[in-house]
C-alpha cells in the first residue's frame, strides 16, 4: 500500500497551539512519526535575566496560557526561599486555592478538548459552559480569568472576607454536580469508550523511562503527586488522595482528571473553611542574596520546575523552567506508532500539551 | 403551453428545486437550533444556512495546483443534479412528479451518486486531507449503503411493489412500515446517518483529525454548491424515509369533516419528516464519533445481520 505524509500542524484544527507532525501513514496506520517543536518560543528565560525579581512575576505569568497562577506560585516560592522569609499562612491558603481552582479550569478546559477531538461536541459544550463557574470565581477574586497576578514576592495581592467565601462555597457544590455527571458519561458511554479505551497506551515502566510526571504518571499507575509527596503552600495542612488508575490509556487519563477535579473541589472547600486570619503578605527587599534554589509544584499537568540563581543583584542570573509537557512530548513518538489516523487527536489531546509553557 | 408551464413549475418551484432549496435550508436551520439548545447554546437565527449560502457564493473561489480544475467543478454539480432527479419520485404530498414501478431503486442508486462524487472530490482536489476523507468516504459508503437498502427492501415485499408512491400508498389503507417492521426503520435511519455523514457517523470529514476531508480544498461556489446539495440530500432522504417507513401523507385517520383533505395531509406529511429530523439531530449531539474500523465492522456485523433477519421475517411472516 503507498505511503502519504500528512501534515498535522503547526496550523490545524486539531490543534490549540502551534507545534508540527509529520505523519506517514499507510492506509489508516501510522508507520512513522516526526515531531516538531518551538513555534512559540518567545525567549522568556533570557528576558528573565533582563527584569528585576518584581518583574519577573508578570512576566512568569505569562509563560503559560491556562496554569499561569501555579507559575507564579513557583517562581515566587523560589524566590521566598532564597530571601528566606517567611510567608503569612493566609496568603499561602489563598495562594493554594488558587492552585486548586487553576487544576480544575484545566482538567475541564481539557476534558472539553479531548471530547471535541473525538467527535463529541456535546460534551464540549457542557465542560466549557461550567468551566465558566470556576472562571466567574477567580476573577471575582483576582480581576482576571487567565492571569491572575494574584501572587507577590512574600505573599498575595488579593483577599477575600467571609461572606464571599460561602458564595465561592455554594457556587463549588452546582460545580461539583455538573462534573459528576461527566464522570457518569466517561463511564458509561459506550462510543466515548470506544474511541479513547486502549488509545495512547503507556505502560508504568515507560511512565518511568521517560520521567513522566502528572495525571499522566498516575493514570499509569505510578504513584506520583508533588502535593503529597514534597508539600508546599498549605497541602500539609490538607486532606486529600492521589488519583490512581492502571490501565494507561486514554480512558484511565480521563477518569484521574476528572476525580482529581472532585477532590481539589474538596480541597477548595477546605482551604475556604480553614482560612486563617492575618495579614496578606511581607515586605520583601528588592536585592536577593547570592544563592541558587530549586522550586517544584504540581502544576495541573504535573511536576513544574524552576530553577533560580542570583548574583546577589535584583535581577536573576539565570532562571530555568522544566514544564511538565516536555516530559509527555517525548512519549508521543511511542505513542503514535502503529495507531489508527483517527487516534491522532485523541492521542495528543491525551497526554495534555501546553506547547507555550514547553517552548517558552 | 400550458402543458410546458405546468411541468416547469413542478420542476423548478413545487415540489421541485424551489421547494427543496426552502426545505433544505429550514430542515438545516432546525437541526443547528435542536442540537444548539440540547447542548445549552442559542444557536444561529432563522436566516443564517441562507446567509451562510450567500456569502460562500460571494466569495473567491480557488483551487489548489494539482486540483483536476474541470472534475472538481462538475462533481458539485453532478451531486446537486442527482439528488434534484431523486426527488422527482419521492411522493410530497399525494402524488409524486414521476413513478413507475422500480422507481425505489432508482432513487437509491441516485441517492449514491453524491457519495461516489464526494470520493472523486477527494481524490482529484489534490490535498492529502481530502485523500485520506475520500478513503474514508468509500468505506463508510460500503458499511451503510448494504443495510440501508435491505432495510428498504423489507417494504418492498410486503406492499408487493418496488415503486416509492406504491409503498406510501399500501400504508395509507392497512398500517405503517415502521409499526410492522421497527428493526427495519432503525436500520434505515443508522443507514440514512451514514449516508448524510451526520455524527456519529462523520467519519470522512471529521475535522480535528482530516480538516474538511474531501472538501478541504473547496471554496466560494464550489463549496456553495457541495453544501446546498448534502442539505437537498438530507430533505430527500427523509422524506424517502417517511415516504416508506410512516406512510407518506396518509393521516392514517378519516379526514375531519370540512377540512381540506390535501391541506390536512401536507401538515401530516411535514410534520412526520420533521419528527425524524429530530430524531437524527438528537442521535448526533448524543454519541462521540466512531472511528472508521468501528463503524465497518457495526455495519458488517450487527447491521447486515439485522436487516437480513428482518428480511428473513417479512418474506416467512408476512408474506407466506
Amino acid at each position: 500500500m503507498s505511503r502519504i505524509t500528512i501534515p498535522i500542524g503547526p496550523q490545524h484544527p486539531a490543534l490549540k497551539e502551534p507545534i508540527s507532525f509529520l505523519l506517514t501513514v499507510e492506509g489508516e496506520r501510522i508507520v512513522e512519526s516526526a515531531l516538531r517543536i518551538g513555534y512559540v518560543h518567545r525567549g522568556l528565560e533570557r528576558i528573565f535575566q533582563d527584569r528585576n525579581y518584581v518583574q519577573n512575576v508578570h512576566v512568569v505569568e505569562r509563560v503559560c496560557g491556562i496554569c499561569s497562577h501555579v507559575h507564579t506560585t513557583t517562581y515566587c516560592q523560589g524566590v521566598e526561599a532564597l530571601l528566606g522569609l517567611e510567608v503569612p499562612p493566609r496568603a499561602l491558603y489563598i495562594r493554594t486555592l488558587l492552585c486548586e481552582m487553576e487544576r480544575i479550569h484545566s482538567h475541564l478546559l481539557w476534558l472539553g478538548v479531548l471530547a471535541e477531538h473525538i467527535g463529541f461536541t456535546t460534551l464540549f459544550m457542557y465542560t466549557w459552559r461550567d468551566r465558566e463557574i470556576v472562571l466567574d470565581v477567580m476573577e471575582e477574586l483576582s480581576g482576571g480569568r487567565v492571569a491572575h497576578a494574584v501572587n507577590i514576592i512574600g505573599g498575595v495581592r488579593i483577599d477575600l472576607d467571609r461572606d464571599h467565601a460561602h458564595s465561592i462555597l455554594a457556587r463549588l457544590d452546582e460545580l461539583e454536580r455538573q462534573i459528576e455527571v461527566f464522570v457518569r458519561i466517561v463511564q458509561h458511554e459506550r462510543t466515548f469508550q470506544a474511541r479513547t479505551r486502549g488509545v495512547g497506551h503507556l505502560s508504568a515502566e515507560q511512565v518511568r523511562r521517560y520521567c513522566v510526571v502528572g495525571p499522566v504518571a498516575r493514570a499509569s499507575g505510578v504513584d506520583v503527586d508533588l502535593r503529597r509527596d514534597a508539600p508546599y503552600a498549605v497541602y500539609d495542612r490538607l486532606k486529600f488522595r492521589a488519583i490512581i488508575a492502571q490501565e494507561g490509556d486514554v480512558w484511565a487519563r480521563t477518569m484521574v482528571r476528572s476525580m482529581e477535579t472532585i477532590e481539589s473541589l474538596e480541597m477548595c472547600r477546605q482551604l475556604l473553611t480553614e482560612l486563617p486570619e492575618g495579614p496578606l503578605a511581607v515586605r520583601a527587599p528588592r536585592r536577593v542574596p547570592p544563592g541558587e534554589v530549586v522550586s517544584r509544584c504540581e502544576a495541573p499537568r504535573g511536576e513544574l520546575v524552576y530553577y533560580i540563581r542570583s548574583d546577589g543583584s535584583d535581577r536573576p542570573a539565570r532562571v530555568k523552567v522544566r514544564t511538565p509537557t516536555l516530559t509527555t512530548l517525548m512519549t508521543l513518538p511511542d505513542q503514535l506508532r502503529d495507531v489508527n489516523t483517527a487516534d491522532v487527536p485523541t492521542v495528543l489531546s491525551g497526554v495534555d500539551l501546553c506547547i507555550a509553557c514547553a517552548d517558552r | 403551453m400550458f402543458e410546458v408551464l405546468s411541468v416547469g413549475f413542478a420542476l423548478l418551484v413545487f415540489p421541485g428545486f424551489g421547494f427543496l432549496f426552502v426545505c433544505a435550508l429550514a430542515f438545516h436551520w432546525i437541526d443547528r437550533r435542536v442540537a444548539a439548545r440540547l447542548q445549552g447554546r442559542v444557536g444561529p437565527p432563522w436566516f443564517q444556512p441562507l446567509a451562510d449560502l450567500v456569502k460562500l457564493m460571494a466569495k473567491e473561489d480557488v483551487l489548489p495546483i494539482g486540483a483536476h480544475q474541470a472534475a472538481c467543478a462538475v462533481l458539485p454539480m453532478a451531486s446537486l443534479a442527482a439528488v434534484l432527479t431523486a426527488a422527482l419520485y419521492i411522493p410530497v404530498g399525494r402524488y409524486p412528479l414521476r413513478a413507475f414501478e422500480g422507481d425505489l431503486i432508482v432513487v437509491f442508486f441516485l441517492l449514491s451518486v453524491p457519495a461516489l462524487a464526494y470520493f472523486l472530490a477527494g481524490w482529484m482536489s489534490g490535498s492529502v486531507f481530502s485523500i485520506v476523507g475520500g478513503n474514508r468516504s468509500l468505506l463508510q459508503y460500503f458499511s451503510y449503503e448494504v443495510p440501508f437498502l435491505m432495510a428498504l427492501v423489507g417494504p418492498a415485499i410486503l406492499s408487493g411493489s418496488w415503486s416509492i408512491s406504491a409503498i406510501a400508498a399500501w400504508q395509507s389503507h392497512t398500517v405503517w412500515m415502521a409499526l410492522v417492521q421497527p428493526v427495519g426503520f432503525v436500520l434505515a435511519l443508522v443507514g440514512l446517518i451514514g449516508k448524510l455523514k451526520r455524527s456519529p457517523f462523520d467519519i470522512p470529514k471529521a475535522e480535528s483529525e482530516i480538516s474538511a476531508g474531501p472538501l478541504t480544498e473547496f471554496s466560494g461556489r464550489k463549496l456553495a454548491l457541495w453544501q446546498l446539495s448534502l442539505q437537498i440530500k438530507t430533505v430527500v432522504g427523509i422524506f424517502l424515509l417517511v415516504n416508506i417507513f410512516l406512510g407518506g401523507s396518509a393521516a392514517g385517520m378519516a379526514p375531519f369533516p370540512g377540512l381540506h383533505v390535501e391541506l390536512l395531509e401536507a401538515v401530516f406529511f411535514g410534520v412526520k419528516a420533521v419528527l425524524i429530523l429530530l430524531v437524527l439531530s438528537v442521535v448526533g449531539v448524543l454519541y462521540a464519533r466512531l472511528r472508521i474500523d468501528q463503524l465497518v465492522s457495526l455495519g458488517w456485523q450487527v447491521l447486515a445481520p439485522l436487516a437480513l433477519v428482518q428480511i428473513l421475517a417479512v418474506v416467512w411472516i408476512g408474506v407466506g
